[in-house]
Parts: structure tokens; sequence; C-alpha cells
């Protein structure tokens, strides 16, 4: 295996460079070229025989860009769908059926302030449970377990209602200092501050979604970041200062890997030439890094893309301001939340 | 069979529904002479169909303020007996010829039905919007096309036909150990590494050396912040300075969390307990049985801290809360991924990482 002579192994190397096929990338080709030197040495014979006889094509190259597609990720929770309600909804009932009852005496002594609040709930709502209604699950109308129409039961903001009332009257009940009523805080709401203005520009917005960063170049199109790879570049160096330059330097962001996460090809209706370099250009190809934003905001004011707007969008929003060969392209790398 | 096929061009031709699909379809597809019939037509059975949901029709609100089941119920002069509405599931199984049978543990009048999921928890949420995407950009290896990976050599070791002896023996183990380790295969979409259980382990050794109390408090301890039921467990090893004899002294509780309880648990230890412990730095780099399973032990003042003991300390004998180890079992094949992903969920990991 390891007899054969490094001059040898120089020939090969040297004969490499002859097989590059325009279709694989340059950072493959590198990988491929340092496979196995069992394998290269018949390739390198092949193409000998078959670059002396051909002369090469100039094809129109395309010019390759890096993209960021910054994301915030959900904050919160889904909104549970109507069905998915009434199911955890009827499984906590059934579940106060089939469960053995709650053992009031160990938890409450007789005679203590917590066991009257006991007592006076228990009348209340039949059930141990605060947050599946009035229902007693051992009476002999415990069959009846099904919600009404309208019942707001199996909301999960009334249920945490429910919860936080039951808190705050313990409190009050067991408390020796009457004059003062326990308040306990309400979760913040779901829908902020930004959703009721339709503010796009901020992140505080569609908390239970991903939002991903959009921006309007100065002839109006709406796109990622993303900008030309210059040589010596890797694309996630390129990615990140496609993302300085693009939306400042303000934002705490994190880059998720070293590879792109999806693409798309931008093919002009007529091949262009590079006035500088005489090389014509068939069009752009974008790949998309994929970023994650922790704090911070995007800035466009010293932008150095041409820039004139961003948007903090979520997937559907896309949609309305992509063009649709663009995404299509890119909708199948956006998470589905 | 050639002649069977249908047409490309009268595929065409024909508008789409009419075309027969090529694709078999069990005896679905099978068409009959009789099917040609007028009142067999496919389209009469589909304008037969409504063409919206029942549910989305309004209901009155007359109907359904009048609707009282209970009312109905008490309103009936003579009730039904109970053998008539009320079906009992038989207590044993008697196998698959008997004639009575036993309803699957999902229908809720089974006797194994467990209810539940109540929730849709939030680790879990976080795991399939954000964590499990990220794991896959973040584990991809790009193989260039035309790329064919170099042979590994083979895991067990052949013997050299030295001896005649050597025909048909079983092959060795590798080098150096005789454990073969798990095999890891490249992450992609379907084998992205996911939390699979959690183990809650309490070894109480006053449970031999003193009382069983001790083990009864451990028990429910574990019982409160898992919401599952433990087992017992007596011990397998002999101790001698505490008297622990095996097989006889129950010492050790274990609970299994799988799922909703699961994802629950972890959004309390990684929100809730793990950051008001004082000094913790994490979990050690090094834990971890090198196939994708992260253990780490929690001390008595730290098990205290999970609210659902908090909110009721006086009922537990403050000495008697146990210590516990929990052990994190992900479906990843190497530890460094289990790593990756619980450090994605929150879990911090301090010191030499070994993979």
């Amino acid at each position: 295996m390891s007899s054969g002579s490094n001059g040898a192994r120089r020939m090969v190397s040297l004969l490499r460079p002859s097989i590059v096929d325009p279709g694989v990338c340059r950072s493959c080709q590198e990988t491929l070229g340092r496979r196995s030197y069992a394998s290269a040495a018949p390739a390198a014979t092949e193409t000998t025989s078959t670059s002396a006889s051909t002369t090469p094509v100039v094809k129109p190259a395309y010019t390759i860009n890096a993209g960021v597609v910054l994301s915030r990720p959900p904050q919160i929770t889904r909104d549970l769908e109507p069905f998915e309600k009434s199911y955890y909804f009827y499984q906590k009932r059934l579940n106060e059926r089939l469960a053995l009852p709650f053992t009031k005496y160990f938890y409450f002594k007789r005679g203590t302030p917590a066991d009257e609040d006991w007592k006076k709930k228990i009348l209340e709502r039949r059930t141990a449970a605060r947050d599946i209604g009035k229902y007693n699950a051992y009476d002999s109308e415990a069959w009846n377990d099904e919600l009404l129409l309208g019942a707001k039961e199996s909301e999960p903001e009334h249920q945490v209602e429910m919860l936080l009332q039951d808190a705050e009257s313990t409190a009050n009940a067991t408390s020796q200092d009457t004059s003062k009523k326990e308040e306990i805080p309400r979760p913040f709401p779901r829908v902020t501050e930004a959703d009721k203005k339709n503010d796009q520009k901020s992140l505080d917005r569609l908390l239970s979604r991903t939002l991903y960063l959009l921006v309007q170049s100065k002839e109006g199109h709406w796109k990622f970041p993303s900008s030309p790879v210059e040589s010596g570049e890797t694309l996630r160096l390129a990615a990140e200062r496609t993302l300085a330059q693009s939306a400042g330097v303000n934002m705490n962001t994190w880059m998720v890997g070293y590879h792109p996460v999806g693409w798309h090809a931008y093919n002009p209706p007529r091949a262009k030439s590079d006035k500088q370099t005489e090389v014509e250009v068939a069009g752009s190809k974008i790949f998309f890094l994929k970023s994650r934003i922790m704090a911070g905001q995007a800035d466009l004011s010293v932008n150095t893309q041409n820039l004139k707007d961003f948007k903090w969008l979520s997937k559907e929003e896309l949609s309305k301001y992509l063009n649709t060969q663009y995404y299509s392209n890119i909708k199948n790398m956006l998470a589905d939340r | 069979m050639a002649a069977r096929e249908p047409s490309r061009f009268l595929s065409r031709a024909l508008p789409r529904a009419s075309v027969p699909s090529i694709r078999p379809q069990g005896f679905l597809s099978r068409r009959n002479v009789s099917d040609e019939a007028p009142s067999r037509r496919l389209s009469d059975h589909l304008s037969e169909l409504e063409s919206a949901s029942s549910l989305s029709t309004p209901v009155p609100d007359s109907a359904a303020q009048s609707f009282d089941p209970v009312a109905r119920a008490k309103a009936r002069k003579t009730q039904l007996p109970r053998g008539r509405y009320q079906f009992r599931s038989p207590k044993y199984d008697r196998g698959p010829l008997h004639p009575h049978q036993p309803p699957p543990a999902s229908d809720p009048s089974s006797r194994l039905f467990v209810p539940g999921p109540f929730s849709a928890p939030r680790a879990e949420q976080t795991y399939d919007a954000t964590v499990a995407a990220d794991i896959m950009s973040l584990c991809y290896v790009h193989t260039p096309p035309g790329f064919t990976p170099p042979p590994k050599a083979p895991r067990l070791r052949e013997w050299d036909d030295s001896s005649p002896y050597h025909k048909n023996r079983v092959l060795r183990g590798p080098r150096g150990g005789d454990v073969l380790r798990l095999l890891r295969k490249p992450i992609k979409f379907n084998n992205i590494p996911e939390i699979e259980r959690i183990t809650i382990h309490s070894y109480v050794n006053k449970a031999a050396t003193e009382n069983s109390s001790w083990l009864h408090v451990a028990g429910i301890a574990v019982q409160a912040i898992s919401n599952v039921r433990v087992e017992t467990f007596k011990s397998k090893t002999s101790v001698a300075n505490w008297g622990i004899v095996p097989g006889r002294d129950s010492v050790a509780v274990k609970a299994e969390l799988y799922g909703e309880n699961m994802y629950h648990f972890l959004g309390k230890l990684v929100d809730v307990v793990l950051p008001r412990i004082k000094d913790w730095e994490g979990v050690k780099g090094t834990s971890g049985d090198s196939s994708g399973n992260i253990t780490f032990g929690m001390e008595p003042e730290n098990v205290a801290l999970f609210p659902e003991i908090e909110v009721n300390y006086d009922m537990y004998p403050p000495k008697m809360i146990p210590g516990c180890h929990i052990t994190l079992h992900t479906s990843a094949r190497t530890d460094k991924d289990a790593r990756l992903l619980l450090s994605a969920m929150g879990i911090p990991f301090y010191g030499k990482i070994v993979n």
C-alpha cells in the first residue's frame, strides 16, 4: 500500500488539474484531487488522452454570491389548534375520572386556614384540579365530561387565569395580614405592541414564529442580504462580511455551521460580459448561510451595499415580498414555524 | 402486456379524473363492466359527498343554548340498564380465539388506558422549531459528487489461518478492548439526535442501614418531580460498611420519563432548577457512556429546588430528601453529538471535553 514512490505521486498531482469538471466547485475538486492515489492514476491517464484532442470550451461563468439568512427563532410556544385544545382538555377530564382521588387529609391539617380555603373551593369547582372547570369525576353525572359549544374552559389563557386566581385567593385566605391583597403578576401577552401596530422592523413581533431579515435594495427589490464572494475568501467569511456591510455590526449573531443551507441561481435573459475582466457572466448564484440573531437590531444607516430598507418577516410574509422564482428556491430552507 | 398500458396521448386527451390510475390500488382499482352503469359512476359517488365539513356550518344559537345533556338524561322516564351502554373490558386476556376480546389500550374503556398527552411541552417545541434544524446544518459534511469514502477496516478482526483450529472460529473483537462502539452514521434529516428518555435514579443507602422510610421519601420525591411512578430496586452488590447484602435490601428508586413528562422535566430542569444551584459549573465534560447518554448527579439540596418539592417543602422530612442521578438518553451515537444536542437545549458543560 505504502510502497508507491514519491515521484509517481508528484507526477499524478501535476496531471490532476486536467480533470477539472466545471460542474464541481473548487473546494470539492480539491477534495476529489486529494482522494486516493489508486483511483487518481487511471483517471489521470484517461484525461490526458482527451485533453489533447479537445480544445477547452469557455462557458459563461456565474458569479458566486454569499447570502445570509438571518433569523430570530420563536420566543414562545405556538398557538394551539382548536382541535388540540379540546383534545388536551378532554384528556385532562379523562385523567380526572381515572386517577385516584386527591388525598386531602395528607395535604391539609384539619382546622387550618388552608383547610377552610380548600373546603370553600371544592364546593365551588367540585374537583381538585383547578384548570378543568366545574366537574366532579366521581359524581353520577361524571359521564357528562364534554364541553358545550362556546365554553372557554379549553382555552389556555382561561386555564392560566384560573390557576393564578386560585393561587391569589389561597394566598389571601391563608395570610395573617388581611389588609394587603396578594397580586400575582400575569404573564405578558402573546400579542405585542409591535403586532398591534404591525411594525415590521421590530424584533418583538410574531413571537411564536421565526422571523427572517429581508433587505430592500435601492432599485426596490427585496432579498436576503447577499454580496459577491471576493477572491481568497471563504463562503462563511463572505457571509459574515455581507452581514456586517449590510445590516451593521450592532447585532450579536451566530453563524450556524460553515455550509450553505440553500441556493438560488439568477439567470438574466442574456449573458453579459464583465467590463473589467472581459469574461462573459451567465448570471449569479447565491449560496445562503444560516445565522441566528441573539441581540441587537439591524441598522442600514452605514451600509455599503446600496440598501434602503429592511424588514423582519415570517415565512408566509416572505412570499409576498420576494420574487416568485427566488421564493420557490429558498422556501424549503426556512423553518415551518 | 403492452396493449393494456394506457397510451400517453390518450391520458393527455382525457380529463384528469377519468384517466385510470397506473398504480394498482388493491381491489379498488379492479374495474368491472357493471361499474360503467350510470348508477355506479365515480362522478355520481363524488357528487354525493358534501362539499364542506358539517362542523363548519354555524349552529343556530337557540339549538346550542337549549342543549343540556344532563337535563335530557334526567327527563328520561326509564333508564337503560347499565350493561346496555357501559362497556366493561374483560379482566383477563384469554387469547385471540376467545369471543370476548379486550379493546386496544388506546381505547378509554380499556383497562390499560393511560390518559394523555395533556399539553404540547415548550422544550419539545423548541427542539422541533429551532434545535433540530440547527443541528442538521452544523453536522452536515459535504461529499462532492463522485466521492467514495475510503473503505474502512472490518470492525472484527479475522483469524489468520495459521492453525487448522481457526476454521469457523468466531471473529475477534477490536484491539485494545473487547467493546464494539456504536457506529456513527452521518447526520441527515432522518437521524437528527433527539432526547429519547430521561432516567432519574436515586440510591439511598440509609434505606438499608436505618429504616425503609428513607426509601419511601425518596420515591415520593422522585415521583413528585418526574410525574412518573417509581420502581424500587434491591441492591445487586454487597457493601460491607453499610451492611448491604445483595438481593435483600431495597436501596434504590428509579423513574423513566418519556415523551411529554420528559420534556416538561427537562424544561423545569433547564429553566428553573439548574440556574438556581449555587456555584454549579455545569455537567462535567467527561460524563457520558460514549454512546450518547449523559449522566450527572444532583445533591439533595438541589433536588429540593424543584418547584414541586419547593411549594410543598414542609411535607418532606428535610433530611430525607434524596440526591439523584439524572441520565439523559439521546439517540445520538457519540457523546459529542449528544453534548451538542444537550447544550442546544440549555444544559451547560464544563471542563475537559471527552468524546
